[in-house]
């Protein structure tokens, strides 16, 4: 909210700066948003002598003036009658911005050379007034900044007002009493004073039908009133604080509001009235779908969650919201109903928020207020209208069926030192204590009352963090905590994927972070439906309207992005994929790789990537991973491109290319390798050994593999080639498994050492040894016989000899 | 006459020495006058039939000129290898750049996080994480912000669609949501720290993303106290910036701290003199802070006043932004190896 300082130094009676002042409620209070002097747009605009008046030769409402800024002589064109030789004038020099807008240009009118312009009232932003130029002061300075003589111009400060302090520092008596508390000085303000005139209406009557959304209302009528503009300095303070003036009428319950916190409503007697002398306020919900045309001209459609003020048959205002068109203010009113009432927050709150509308009057409402403020208000703003519009008090009708008292708090002084880490001494908390308006009964514990206008205060934290904030927390110092040293419990899962992180950065892999989200496009585009998908009820825009169920869709776009910068890369994303499984939210910890490569070695993506996969899994140790291929990999995978990865038989995550047509969809023009990995379950299959990643002395949580050392072997190794042709439908898979069995324990190793795809030609090492024993050669050869044999009767492959 | 004879020999190899040309007739050289089986190495194997005072004269002058010899063929072996034909072409030019594997980068957002990680780790701090999807119990009933709290509005969280009659859930709006969780399956005393990814529903600019990384901090005890979190505040910023930090507690409100704060770092770039980096404040605004409220402690189930404990949550992009100097927060999410290359 924006005060004017002026305001709330005469509230106050602070004699600091606006800066000061502002400076200490930032460190005690709340935060200052701006500081700002008004009228300090007039940069550039100067004092001036009016040397010589000329008429214009060629217009006859124009006049070539001579004009002395100090500097410099300048000739500007003027049409003001007003002006007279020798007197002093505003001057916007040439590239000044005038605060309605006006740039200031060199000019030429009608043939005269311009070079600056002498300034109205309005064109400094300082009235309405455009009768003529603004004449200064005659000791006004020839050159100076024109600002240093227009009065002592006030200055706006803007706060942030936090949801617990709203009900009583959105108005300048709240802000005036904490600068007061913050100055260790009592409030001069005379809020306890104003206390309501005993004088009851005859002519009103009130009644509160929900007395759960409405906790008091108090009315008022006023007659002889004379509609009209408020006073000047009424409407400046109202225009500070950033309100338009209307009438002295509605200004003066906005005035009061700005003042006090508390909104006000002021209705039309005559046309709410029942008859002639006698009006009557019903307080009730609304019926369902009952109408009300609001003075915004908007037509609203009701239920019986919204509360209605009414004369008892027709809705006259949406509770604490908004009034109603026909029942305001209008030039004709003299005779006035007033309101000050007190509605339930979370009511109108839910009202405002399903109408969605917004005003200073819900905006207070909704976050509670003291139903004692109302008393307050009613005097202030009877008190006003009766300077401002010659108002007569006719009478006045409060209902308030359960009055509120003060809250008493019982504050352990031992708590406030625990909490703060400091000692505040019991003098010292009991000055701050008084200060807030907070009577106080010492014993063993103190006995605080809390003035009903601080509703946030209801524990012993909240008083603290008063006392702690007045106190100033500056003087609270640092303190180490004392404790036991303890290993600190070590998250497996942060290390594990912090060490694969590493592993995949040495293989060249990009860290990206992508949104969880993607769209019904993206699912389209891979071919899947939204099932299993969590959906967005307000999602940011169509685009992020799924919670992502696969890290692929955002990884795709990464590829598409980069390739316009990078032609071979790779990049990686460790994050949580989301999905619904058995009506059941899952969350998993994935990783995705994806792999682009050179179009020369575009061929080669699926077995580039899946050489990362391996080097990754053996680097974790990670043993019996194996590829096995899958027949319908879904939709957006290339079926023929696509493997499963399990390991010790546990699936873990699946590799493949991207299909073509999705890659197209995405306008990827080559070849794309991806692999997504279930964390959780690869951490669980790994062999670690390292610290951090199992840390053996840490109990609980699910057993995990230990790594084993296997002795060196102590004799020799012998290598054996073997190059073959084999069927198409046989996969190296096969032969490696079929050499393994019939080579069985001597087999120390099998490995691919050559691979022609054309013919399916293939040629592979095999390593063999004993453990107890040096392998005679009549051994080796019948162990490869049976090999060859196996490879040749089981498998149909053409061994070369 | 034996003393000629060495001399002769020390003249021999200055002869030959000038006819040698690369290494292998050095080595050559060598062995023929220095070997086990040269003559040299014969004489003064021979040395002990002579009488003893010609022994000592003659066997100082043939080790004299031993070192002499190996002198010799030591300088030419650095000749050699200064101006033996074969060095022409062992030269490379140094200069031309390495064949280079392909290394990859951690995003910014994993640095600083292993950074806060390592310093809590450290201070024996455990670390800590939780569901993104959220109940509303976790994320908002639990911290003390009841069913019509401002928090909860439309335009600040992300909420998935449900069943009618399920508990709603949404995407957590901050790592704040972990705290009941863990203290639910814990009892104090206990330090932990949540890094975590994040959602709020706010439009984006260069400071403000719907998806963000917060770091959370929170330690429960007896008598933990406002000076313990700023001790720990500063400890932790210290060592993050390698410098000394100094920290300030302004009021604030969260509805899950109480008393709440606004949480300032002296300026990273001046050090709190005042500079363009902290707009001549002297400090930089860095997130919020507080001690547990205790409406918090008693819906994880603990008893009130029982405990007392603080608890943070900043920004980790705000950390990285301030210690690499990146000026548009939506890079960390935008997947452009151009940025995440220079990390």
């Amino acid at each position: 909210m924006k005060y004017s300082f002026s305001w709330l130094k005469e509230l106050s009676g602070t004699k600091l700066s606006p800066e000061k002042a502002a400076e200490l409620l930032t460190m005690h209070s709340f935060e200052i948003e701006s500081l700002e002097k008004n009228g300090k747009k007039l940069d550039g605009v100067v004092v001036g002598e009016i040397l010589e008046i000329e008429k214009h030769p060629d217009a006859d409402r124009l006049q070539v003036t001579k004009v002395n800024i100090g500097d410099k002589k300048l000739q500007i064109v003027c049409g003001a009658k007003n002006i007279a030789v020798g007197q002093k004038v505003p001057v916007a020099t040439v590239g000044t911005n005038l605060p309605n807008g006006l740039e200031i240009k060199e000019a030429e009118i009608r043939g005269e050379k311009s070079f600056g312009m002498l300034c109205a009232e309005d064109e400094l932003g300082l009235g309405k007034n455009h009768d003529g130029i603004l004449i200064l002061d005659k000791k006004a300075k020839v050159g100076e900044p024109v600002i240093k003589y227009l009065g002592s111009s006030d200055t706006t400060l803007e706060i942030k007002v936090l949801p617990d302090r709203a009900h009583d520092i959105l108005s300048h008596v709240g802000v005036a009493r904490e600068l007061s508390v913050l100055e260790k000085k009592k409030f001069s303000y005379a809020f306890d004073e104003l206390i309501l005139p005993t004088k009851k209406s005859q002519k009103l009557k009130v009644e509160i039908k929900d007395n759960d959304l409405c906790k008091r209302y108090i009315g008022a009528v006023m007659e002889n009133i004379t509609i009209k503009e408020s006073p000047k300095w009424l409407k400046e303070r109202l225009e500070t604080c950033g309100l338009r003036p209307i009438n002295n009428v509605v200004d003066a319950t906005n005035y009061v509001m700005l003042e006090l916190g508390q909104p006000l409503h002021a209705f039309d007697f005559n046309v709410i009235r029942e008859n002639q002398t006698k009006s009557q306020i019903v307080v009730r919900r609304a019926t369902k779908n009952e109408k009300l045309i609001l003075l915004d001209g908007n037509k609203i459609k009701l239920t019986k969650n919204n509360l209605l003020i009414t004369n008892g048959k027709t809705p006259l205002a949406l509770a604490g919201i908004m009034g109603g068109k026909d029942s305001g203010i209008s030039e004709n009113t003299k005779t006035i109903v007033l309101e000050a009432a007190s509605f339930e927050a979370i009511n109108i709150r839910r009202t405002r928020a399903a109408l969605n509308l917004r005003t200073d009057s819900s905006d207070r409402f909704e976050k509670d207020l003291d139903p004692n403020l109302t008393e307050k208000a009613m005097v202030r703003v009877i008190e006003i209208l009766e300077h401002t519009a010659d108002g007569k008090l006719e009478g006045i009708i409060d209902v308030y069926p359960k009055k509120i008292k003060p809250l008493t708090i019982k504050l352990d002084l031992e708590y406030v030192k625990s909490l703060l880490g400091e000692k505040v001494s019991e003098k010292e908390i009991i000055n701050i204590l008084s200060l807030l308006g907070i009577k106080t009964k010492n014993g063993k514990l103190i006995e605080c009352e809390i003035p009903t206008y601080r509703l946030d205060l209801k524990t012993q934290e909240d008083l603290i963090e008063d006392i702690g904030r007045i106190w100033g927390y500056e003087k609270i110092s640092p303190r180490p905590i004392l404790a036991e040293v303890l290993p600190a419990k070590i998250n497996k899962q942060v290390f594990f994927e912090r060490k694969l992180q590493d592993i995949l950065v040495g293989l060249g892999f990009d860290e990206v972070y992508n949104y969880s989200f993607y769209g019904e496009d993206d699912l389209k585009k891979l071919g899947i439906g939204a099932e299993n998908h969590f959906e967005l009820l307000n999602p940011m825009n169509p685009e992020q309207a799924y919670a992502r169920l696969s890290m692929l869709p955002n990884i795709l776009k990464n590829i598409k992005d980069n390739l316009r910068n990078y032609s071979n890369f790779g990049i990686f994303e460790i994050g949580k994929c989301y999905s619904i499984k058995n009506n059941n939210l899952i969350e998993e910890r994935n990783l995705i790789l994806a792999k682009v490569l050179e179009k020369d070695q575009n061929s080669e993506t699926f077995y580039d990537l899946k050489g990362a996969v391996e080097d990754a899994l053996e680097v974790l140790n990670v043993k019996n991973a194996e590829f096995l291929e899958i027949k319908t990999p879904g939709t957006f995978m290339n079926p023929n491109r696509t493997a499963k990865i399990t390991a010790d038989g546990k699936v873990i995550g699946f590799i493949g290319e991207v299909n073509q047509s999705v890659l197209s969809s995405y306008k990827i023009n080559k070849r794309l390798a991806v692999a997504e990995i279930n964390l959780e379950t690869l951490r669980l299959l790994r062999q670690g050994f390292l610290l951090r990643q199992n840390f053996g002395g840490q109990v609980g949580g699910p057993k995990e593999n230990i790594l084993e050392y296997k002795s060196i072997g102590k004799f020799p190794i012998v290598t054996r080639d073997i190059s073959m042709i084999i069927p198409e439908n046989v996969s190296y898979a096969e032969i490696e498994g079929t050499v393994r069995k019939a080579g069985g324990e001597l087999i120390y190793s099998v490995s691919l050492f050559d691979y022609f795809e054309a013919k399916k030609s293939l040629a592979i090492r095999i390593e063999l040894g004993a453990k107890d024993k040096t392998l005679e050669s009549v051994e080796i050869d019948a162990v490869m016989k049976k090999i060859v044999s196996k490879l040749e009767n089981d498998l149909k492959v053409e061994v070369r000899k | 006459m034996l003393k000629t004879k060495i001399e002769e020999i020390k003249k021999q190899v200055l002869e030959e020495i000038e006819k040698v040309k690369n290494s292998d007739m050095l080595f050559d050289l060598e062995k023929k006058y220095l070997g086990r089986k040269s003559e040299f190495v014969g004489f003064l194997k021979n040395l002990k039939n002579l009488a003893p005072e010609e022994r000592k004269q003659i066997g100082d002058l043939a080790n004299k000129t031993k070192l002499e010899i190996l002198a010799i063929i030591n300088g030419k072996k650095v000749d050699l290898s200064k101006t033996g034909p074969s060095t022409e072409k062992e030269k490379i030019d140094v200069t031309i750049p390495g064949k280079k594997k392909d290394i990859g980068h951690l995003n910014p957002i994993s640095i600083v996080r292993r950074d806060i990680e390592d310093i809590f780790t450290s201070m024996g701090y455990e670390i800590a994480d939780g569901p993104e999807i959220e109940t509303e119990f976790y994320n908002f009933d639990a911290l003390n912000m009841p069913k019509d709290h401002s928090a909860r509005d439309m335009q600040d969280t992300f909420w998935l669609k449900q069943e009618a009659g399920k508990e709603k859930l949404s995407m957590r709006s901050q790592t704040s949501a972990v705290q009941a969780r863990y203290m639910q399956t814990h009892t104090p005393p206990f330090r932990i720290i949540v890094p975590g990814k994040c959602f709020r529903r706010e439009a984006t600019d260069t400071t403000h993303d719907h998806t963000f990384y917060q770091f959370e901090a929170l330690v429960v005890g007896k008598n933990i106290n406002v000076g313990h979190l700023k001790q720990v505040a500063q400890d932790f910023f210290s060592q993050f910036f390698g410098q000394e930090i100094k920290v300030r507690l302004r009021p604030s409100y969260f509805p899950f701290t109480e008393p709440s704060f606004e949480f300032d770092i002296s300026c990273t770039v001046c050090g709190g003199t005042g500079c363009r980096a902290c707009k001549y404040n002297k400090w930089l605004e860095l997130g919020g802070a507080g001690m547990v409220n205790q409406n918090v402690f008693e819906a994880v189930g603990y008893k009130r006043n029982e405990y007392t404990g603080f608890a943070w949550g900043f920004g980790l992009e705000r950390l990285a932004m301030m210690k690499y100097k990146i000026d548009d927060c939506r890079l960390f999410h935008s997947g452009d190896l151009r940025f995440i290359r220079q990390f």
